[in-house]
């Protein structure tokens, strides 16, 4: 009997062991990306690690596959993840013995993707961590760029002594360098990759391209085309019943609802605030006249049924799923917003070809002349970028790695592709692409296993190094004009416009000059619990989140506006204000000390 | 449920252990043999499959009352003296395989469960990354008073001078206190649907004569379990979405005209949250109380049956009786989880419109605690949950004490 107890005993101890063990298990297996180190000590060096006589040292090294370091680079954007052995990823590790696996954001906001980082311990090497940037320096998880700015011209060269001043932080040094809106040379842009309200082409076809000035010319031109074709046929025979009109209003992407106020009144996108240039003070676009007269607008066509019964409930995903279908005629939204993922689909679907693409329209309330929904001038913006972070065990080679990068047979490499295969080079020395590698290009899954962009690091706009070709495909006029489908050419030459910026005709100036402090959005985006302004900004978007779709959606419109006027004035908008108006005057301050 | 089942069995037999333990040193009774057997036997049970757990659990619960009556044949002086008299030494040699099982546990719990409760102290700092745990500025109740904004509530006593008109306002126009309201009323709702369905899924199942036809059913209903929330909540909202089965079934039989948006009305919110858990749940959880069915003795039915009962008087007199000790421990500790009732639903189907009544406290520390980088903030949140969840267990246990129920302590 005593016995029997013992064995007992024992095994419920065991049991009870295993049970512990499998917790302890269950905690630490996170996968962990450790990056591969195993080349980290050899592939700096220049001799080869190999001792036999026969190696013939080629001009420029190869390196082989146990140099080649696997790093990672986590960015705060959604974005779609390339295949492993990619094949152009191949090419780019083997020139400079760095092979990067890119993550993106999922499900999450930025500061919510960072928030997690941080907490697990486990940082990429490389990271753009767009809003999620102050949370990261504050915990010392960056490498400064200061020292290796000068040992690498080519990242040097990125900006001006000035602009890389804007990106110094607290302690005077450098830790993140934003990659886009960087012109090499002479401009190629023929590109708009930000907010506008865009339409399809069918329905400025249809209606011979006419002049579409204002908020109220554009809803006309909806009605028209809806009461003349509430469906369509797709290519594929479907029948698709037309949605006029639709908002995106989930979670961070809001803005596609809340910020058109401050482009119909022929501001710039300070994204946050609307700053008056003639008195440098700032104004809140929320309560101006045009707002208001942007939302009656809206309210009245949502109670016409001309706008998406279920925008307010719509998540991202359906948004996209419905644009790409080639049912929703308009809507506000940034380019990068859905633009990447929208024309390939058209092209591969055969929408493209019937006229549902989109063209940006450069729309403003009555009254109002000039307008700013497109920015010329490269903007900096310096609250993201692209960073090192402390988990590299090496930042001397990262930084090589980044500079490498800009070398224009790399550069080309990653925007052009391998010549030969994805473009050919005419007698001129310009290159272009057949029609064939276009289509392929435009085949999602020959991207994810050819193409790699690294998007998100070091990269030019404007002209490629030899003087004659765009750095990156979409700016090279010959590839930009063949590239489009023939509705869409069509409208273009109607319009007269050499690119998607001329279609919007916003005014043409350098924004460095004429607006210095711009944008104020790198400011409020940074925004937190700190500052009665911060908690007043964190109190606006909960408000408005909630109340902008019901007032839309509102029977009573100036009733519900008025309850939405209460709400939005207990948060302390002021505040929030007043300190914006304070890095008005500072940023002021400093660019006319810099003068 | 094994894990449950576990824990019932662990105080149980540590109850019994006690007793053995304050009987060991006094003359051999009867008594103590009695007793060691039956611990005997039921640590062999409780080894056994995981269905028996529950079995075992009550076997353990009734040597431990026939253990405390034997207790009271000893006199009060005895036991008076029995609680002076320390352990020796020669006690903690034969318990030592006893010991060190305990102080594995000891351990563990010290590790995950109290050490972790060190970072409560960030809730009263003003918390910074760069500072740390140890260098923070200490802000005593700030973070709470700005979770709260106890200001609001004394205008709204002063204004109205009535406590549920201020209380409205409160919760109006604070988010926290929002937060706290919409965690505690779809706790409850999903408390109430997930468990009374379990219990009537469960008698209902066992009322199903074909073995078969019982085994299928049963299998299929607690499929949903092992899907993931982003999985059911896809389902839900797309059947509830403008082109989903449900609109569709409505045009269908014309009771509406055009498409119903359920997640634009705020009235429909918690309904759909509640109804999306008792699909996923009430399957998984009708499993204990099946097994709890199963070890009703079946002479109790024949005897009823013998006395004249029906079907439904079977069921009131005999099923619900015996399976009721069991219901009083899950909904005891079931009511320590209300404040969790959630985050992923509540995120996954929530939106501007409804997020007056989707904002659960989870949701209040991502949004105001993670997003606005105030660790300190979302600390604060946390201790108040927990606070609220000890609270709960107290009161309930303690009703469920009175009421001559079992509880947990």
């Amino acid at each position: 009997m005593k016995m029997k107890k013992f064995i007992a005993l024992g095994m419920a101890g065991m049991l009870s062991a295993a049970t512990l063990v499998g917790c302890d298990k269950g905690g630490a297996t996170t996968p962990t990306p450790t990056p591969d180190d195993n080349g980290g000590s050899t592939a700096t060096s220049t001799t080869t690690p190999d001792d036999g006589g026969d190696v013939v040292v080629e001009e420029e090294k190869e390196y082989s596959e146990d140099e080649i370091v696997n790093w990672t680079m986590f960015i705060a954007m959604p974005g779609s993840e390339i295949n492993d052995g990619n094949d152009v990823q191949e090419i780019i590790a083997k020139k400079t013995g760095v092979r990067v696996k890119e993550t993106w954001l999922t499900g999450q906001t930025a500061a919510e993707a960072v928030g997690s980082i941080l907490a697990s311990g486990e940082l990429p090497t490389f990271i753009d961590a767009g809003e999620g940037f102050k949370e990261l320096y504050e915990a010392d998880t960056l490498v400064a760029w200061d020292p290796y700015l000068e040992k690498y011209p080519n990242l040097k060269e990125m900006y001006s002594d000035y602009e890389w001043d804007m990106f110094r932080q607290d302690d005077g040094k450098i830790y993140w360098a934003n990659v886009f809106n960087n012109t090499y040379g002479e401009s190629k842009a023929t590109g708009h990759n930000d907010e506008a309200f865009w339409i399809q082409v069918r329905v400025l076809e249809e209606f011979g391209y006419p002049e579409v000035k204002t908020l109220d010319d554009y809803f006309d031109l909806l009605e028209k085309y809806y009461a003349a074709h509430p469906n369509f046929v797709d290519p594929e025979g479907n029948t698709i019943d037309i949605i006029p009109y639709t908002i995106l209003c989930d979670d961070w992407r809001y803005f596609c609802l809340e910020n058109a106020g401050q482009f119909l009144d022929g501001y710039p996108n300070d994204g946050s605030v609307i700053v008056d240039p003639k008195t440098m003070k700032i104004v809140d676009y929320n309560t101006t006249p045009t707002t208001k007269t942007y939302f009656a607008k809206l309210n009245e066509e949502y109670n016409k049924g001309m706008i998406d019964k279920e925008f307010a409930t719509q998540k991202y995903d359906d948004y996209i799923s419905k644009l790409s279908t080639g049912a929703v005629l308009g809507m506000v939204d940034q380019n990068w917003d859905f633009n990447y993922t929208i024309t390939p689909a058209f092209a591969s679907s055969g929408l493209a070809d019937l006229g549902c693409e989109y063209v940006p329209l450069g729309l403003t309330v009555e009254g109002v002349t000039e307008q700013r929904w497109h920015t010329y001038g490269d903007t900096v913006n310096a609250s993201s970028g692209c960073a090192v972070t402390t988990s590299c065990e090496d930042p001397d080679r990262a930084f090589k790695f980044l500079s490498d990068l800009l070398n224009q047979d790399i550069h080309d490499l990653r925007y052009w592709g391998v010549e030969g295969v994805d473009y050919l080079v005419d007698e001129d020395g310009m290159y272009y692409r057949t029609q064939e590698m276009r289509d392929k290009l435009n085949d999602t899954s020959y991207k994810a296993s050819h193409v790699c962009n690294y998007s998100y690091m070091p990269q030019w706009l404007g002209t490629s190094k030899d003087g004659k070709n765009a750095m990156q495909p979409a700016e090279q006029a010959s590839e930009f004009y063949a590239g489009l489908s023939e509705p869409l050419a069509n409208c273009f030459k109607a319009y007269n416009a050499g690119g998607y910026p001329d279609m919007i005709g916003s005014v043409e100036e350098d924004v460095n000059a004429t607006h210095p402090w711009f944008p104020m959005w790198s400011w409020s985006n940074e925004l937190n619990n700190d500052t009665p302004g911060g908690v007043a900004w964190g109190k606006m978007g909960e408000t408005k989140h909630k109340w902008l779709p019901a007032v839309v959606m509102s029977k009573d419109f100036e009733g519900e506006w008025a309850k939405y006027m209460d709400a939005y004035s207990a948060c302390k908008p002021e505040d929030f204000l007043n300190e914006a108006q304070g890095v008005l005057d500072d940023r002021m301050a400093a660019y006319n000390a810099s003068k | 449920m094994a894990n449950e089942a576990d824990q019932i069995v662990n105080t149980e037999e540590a109850a019994v252990e006690n007793e053995i333990n304050a009987e060991a040193e006094t003359t051999e009774t009867a008594a103590e043999t009695v007793i060691a057997e039956n611990v005997e036997t039921v640590t062999e049970t409780a080894e056994s499959t995981e269905e028996n757990a529950v079995d075992a659990a009550y076997q353990v619960e009734n040597y431990a009352k026939e253990a405390i009556e034997h207790e009271s044949t000893l006199s009060e002086a005895q036991i008076k003296a029995l609680s002076k008299k320390r352990i020796s030494k020669g006690e903690l040699k034969r318990q030592w395989i006893l010991l060190a099982i305990g102080f594995i546990f000891v351990l563990y719990g010290l590790l995950f469960y109290y050490l972790p409760l060190g970072g409560w102290i960030m809730a009263f700092q003003n918390y910074k990354l760069k500072t740390g745990l140890f260098h923070s500025k200490f802000v005593g109740f700030d973070k709470f008073k700005f979770m709260f904004e106890f200001d609001v509530f004394e205008w709204g006593m002063e204004t109205t001078g009535n406590f549920f008109k201020a209380m409205k306002i409160w919760i109006d126009k604070v988010v926290f206190v929002r937060a706290i309201r919409n965690t505690l009323g779809m706790g409850i709702l999903n408390l109430a649907t997930t468990f009374i369905m379990a219990i009537v899924f469960a008698i209902l199942l066992n009322e199903v004569k074909n073995k078969l036809g019982k085994r299928l059913v049963q299998t299929i209903s607690y499929l949903p379990h092992f899907l993931s929330w982003i999985i059911v909540c896809g389902i839900v909202h797309d059947s509830l979405s403008g082109t989903g089965i449900v609109n569709e079934l409505l045009r269908l039989f014309h009771i509406v005209d055009d498409s119903y948006n359920f997640f634009a009305h705020p009235g429909w919110f918690w309904p759909i949250v509640a109804f999306a858990n008792v699909w996923k749940e009430t399957g998984w959880n009708a499993i204990i109380y099946l097994a709890a069915i199963t070890a009703i003795d079946p002479s109790l039915y024949e005897a009823a049956e013998i006395d004249g009962a029906g079907r439904w008087g079977k069921i009131r007199y005999i099923t619900l009786p015996s399976i009721a000790p069991t219901i009083v421990i899950l909904l005891v500790m079931n009511l320590g989880n209300l404040l969790n009732c959630g985050f992923e639903v509540q995120y996954l189907l929530g939106n501007g419109l409804v997020q007056d009544v989707a904002q659960t406290i989870d949701i209040y520390v991502l949004n105001w605690g993670v997003g606005q980088m105030d660790y300190s903030l979302g600390t604060a949140a946390g201790i108040f949950k927990s606070v609220v969840a000890i609270i709960l267990i107290l009161i309930f246990n303690t009703v469920a004490k009175k009421l001559g129920q079992e509880s947990l302590f």
